[in-house]
């Protein structure tokens, strides 16, 4: 430390006496594993996002009024535009380092969720949810939801064509609810879509409400991380039910995240440079009645759009009630994937009579509750995912779209619970194969915690 | 009356707190302690304050509701929150003895001390006067009904649904059937086999009125109301998707189909837009079309049919 700084940091010190608190911070020990650096990145992205984010509200404009458009883009050059989108075109092709910042923040968008959602894997399968994180984990979930509306509600605000379908379906999937669904989409849009009022509320929302809620809640699941300590995976040599082993806070993780943040930025920089992320000129501005031919929402929302797609037709008129396919693609079959997710550390537990401290990770292979539910729901999601690519696949490959959905129904509907008990089958016959004594002297050896599993299987 | 309780705070520790320094800094040191005097009136006081915060946030909430005048409703919020604050402070004035205790101070740039930031001690060192325990669920109760009103904002973000009000689309008797650029339309502007996106006139861009107007290569069949398809080849349906709302903006010429980018439902346009792939169950409601007095396109009418996605 030089001495300045040093200087600096005393008479501070001096004055809030925080040293010990600090020094216990800067203690606490980070375990080594690439899979740990997958919260950080979504920590990293999520900065990254107000910094772009905050830059980009001094140009945008939250307001679907038509407006003329007098810019640089020959395309668009005095034609009216609504506002929004006219903002964006002239924050991406009039304003130096605009465009640079709006793919950056698109960029930035993409690596949070993915990161959140891999995070969330790793979790799950490697049972870090366990007592006594069951709490944290479902703050997670949480912050996974937030992710989501944040990534939609930013894929609409340039109210491109794309956007304004996006709203459509989202306002159309609102009004389904049985009996409260009119009243519900009135509050949220303002009114019948499209109204003047949804772009400015989604506006506010996108960058005051739910960016408050998510540093908020990212700050309290911190705070669980950093006094429960983080989870390990088991190591030869280390009890790590009682101790952690890794690298300390200062110097050796700080010098990691610190370059992690910046060669994650680099990378990202790169990418804005080259990749033209969401480059919402060519999509056109969203005209009511008008649509592409590719209409297709973000990669993270592709589940709930194939699950859309897949569904085969159905209303069913009660008095006074209809309940129809989107509905229960749109919101009851990703509500069953939401309450499969938060109930299942409750199920483990239930399952298999758990109680005490889990600080040591496991090979999913290990659980077979955990290997067919959790890697078959996981096996049905992505089969929705795909699903939303088949008017593409049909067009690439010449299959006719009939067939391809066909394929998508029949495959989500039989594959994950295939693979789910085959893969419950495998990890059981596993653990039986595996000699006892064996499982006992690892248990003692390095503490490995899935030997206690194997016997309560 | 006045007793020292510090005995009885420190007896508060139980064996779960965790191990302290031996720090005062988490400590609090009791002077003096006085218990309320017991009172009825103040029972009565709580209650009734209760009674008129839950009252004042129902009242409130309902007027907000109604569009009743703002006197109205700004008085039962202040009110409510004066009743329910005052309530709060008697419930525990009464439940609670009186205390003044003395906190030490950190000294900042002593070098000899040491740095603490342990945590107060998490059994409260201030225990309530043991009184019936009534009254807290009566300005519990108070306070749920309070917020319950102050939702009652959520309601003025929309306008309430008419009966009706989503079926209902600008297409009336006699309205003219305009392009984008708002020109009515001949028959004859439309080729064989042609395809236009029209809408109503004077209200042209409204998403729900918009209509695909087609000319057929063959004969409409069942279930195609023959009476509004205009000389034998002219059949307009609604492009709104009856799956979830998208535009049914392709027109597919080999199976005279029409098919939602969104969601691939496919509309079979000779018969009547039924849909014959993906996932609308229904079919696109038929414009009622005619040829006016001056030869141009009107409708005969609003849709009979919902256009549009189903609602709960």
């Amino acid at each position: 430390m030089t001495p300045l700084f040093a200087l600096l940091f005393d008479s501070i010190d001096d004055r809030l006496r925080l040293r010990g608190a600090a020094d216990k911070a800067v203690n606490k020990v980070f375990p080594h594993h690439w899979s740990f650096l997958l919260g950080e990145v979504a920590l990293v992205s999520l900065g990254i996002l107000v910094l772009t984010g905050t830059y980009l509200t001094f140009f945008y404009r939250g307001s679907s009024e038509l407006v003329t458009y007098n810019g640089s883009l020959e395309l668009y050059n005095g034609r009216m535009l609504p506002a929004a989108y006219e903002s964006v075109m002239r924050l991406s092709y009039d304003v130096p380092g605009g465009l640079l910042f709006r793919r950056l923040h698109r960029g930035a968008s993409h690596l949070f969720i993915a990161a959140t959602v891999l995070h969330m894997l790793r979790i799950l399968f490697t049972g870090a949810f366990r007592t006594p994180r069951e709490f944290n984990y479902l703050i997670g979930i949480v912050l996974f939801t937030l992710a989501l509306a944040e990534g939609f509600i930013g894929y609409s605000l340039p109210y491109d064509s794309l956007a304004g379908t996006g709203l459509r379906i989202a306002y159309s999937t609102a009004l389904a609810v049985p009996l409260v669904g009119p009243q519900v989409a009135y509050w949220v849009f303002g009114g019948e879509f499209p109204t003047g009022d949804v772009i400015p509320r989604f506006y506010v929302l996108h960058v005051m409400l739910l960016p408050a809620l998510l540093l908020g809640i990212t700050g309290v699941h911190l705070f669980f991380l950093v006094r429960q300590r983080h989870t390990q995976f088991p190591r030869r040599g280390i009890d790590g039910h009682n101790f952690i082993l890794g690298k300390p806070l200062w110097p050796a993780q700080f010098a990691e995240t610190v370059t992690l943040s910046l060669w994650m930025f680099g990378l990202l920089a790169v990418a804005a440079t080259v990749v033209p992320w969401s480059d919402v000129a060519l999509s056109g501005p969203y005209v009511p009645g008008e649509v592409g031919n590719n209409a297709q929402p973000d990669w993270f929302m592709f589940w709930l759009d194939g699950m859309l797609r897949m569904l085969p037709a159905f209303e069913i008129d009660l008095p006074g009630v209809t309940i129809s396919a989107l509905f229960v693609a749109g919101l009851v079959l990703p509500g069953l994937v939401f309450g499969a997710l938060i109930i299942y550390p409750w199920l483990e537990k239930r399952w298999y009579r758990l109680d005490g401290d889990w600080h040591v990770l496991q090979n999913p292979l290990d659980i077979p509750l955990r290997a067919g539910f959790g890697l078959g729901t996981f096996l049905a999601v992505l089969l929705m995912s795909a699903a939303a690519t088949s008017d593409q696949l049909s067009r690439i490959t010449g299959i006719p779209i009939e067939t391809v959905l066909w394929f998508f129904r029949i495959t989500t509907l039989f594959l994950p619970p295939l693979l789910g008990f085959a893969l419950a089958r495998w990890s059981r016959r596993r653990l039986d194969r595996r000699d006892l004594e064996v499982a006992r002297r690892e248990s003692t050896e390095s503490q490995e915690l899935h030997g206690v599993v194997a016997e309560r299987v | 009356m006045s007793t020292t309780r510090d005995d009885e705070s420190e007896a508060g520790v139980g064996p779960s707190s965790r191990p302290t320094s031996g720090s005062p800094a988490g400590e609090l040191q009791i002077v003096s302690s006085e218990d309320p005097p017991p009172s009825q009136i103040n029972d009565a006081l709580v209650l009734g304050l209760s009674i008129v915060a839950a009252v004042s946030g129902i009242v409130f909430g309902v007027a907000i509701t109604l569009d009743a005048p703002m006197l109205l409703y700004g008085s039962a919020l202040a009110i409510g929150l004066f009743a329910l604050g005052y309530a709060v402070r008697r419930y525990f004035t009464d439940r609670f003895p009186l205390v003044e205790a003395v906190e030490p101070r950190l000294r900042f740039t002593d070098p000899d001390i040491e740095d603490d930031d342990a945590a107060p001690t998490s059994i409260p060192a201030i225990q309530p006067v043991p009184r019936r325990p009534f009254l807290q669920w009566a300005l519990l109760g108070s306070a749920g009904a309070f917020l319950l009103g102050l939702l009652a904002p959520i309601s003025t973000l929309g306008p309430r649904p008419r009966a009706g009000q989503i079926r209902q689309t600008a297409w009336r008797e006699g309205t003219r059937v305009v392009n984008t650029e708002g020109r009515p339309i001949r028959p004859d502007d439309i080729a064989a086999g042609g395809v236009a996106y029209v809408w109503p006139e004077g209200a042209v861009g409204n998403e729900k009125s918009s209509v695909v107007l087609l000319s057929l290569g063959r004969p409409a069949l069942e279930p195609t109301i023959l009476d509004w398809v205009v000389e034998d080849r002219l059949v307009a349906y609604s492009k709104v998707c009856t799956h979830a709302g998208c535009p049914v903006a392709l027109y597919r010429q080999q199976d005279e189909a029409l098919f939602c980018p969104c969601h691939q439902s496919t509309f079979d346009t000779v018969r009547g837009a039924v849909p014959t792939f993906g996932p609308a169950a229904r079919a696109l409601p038929q414009l009622p079309l005619g040829v006016d007095r001056d030869g141009y396109l009107v409708a005969l009418g609003d849709f009979e049919e919902l256009v549009g996605p189903a609602y709960g």
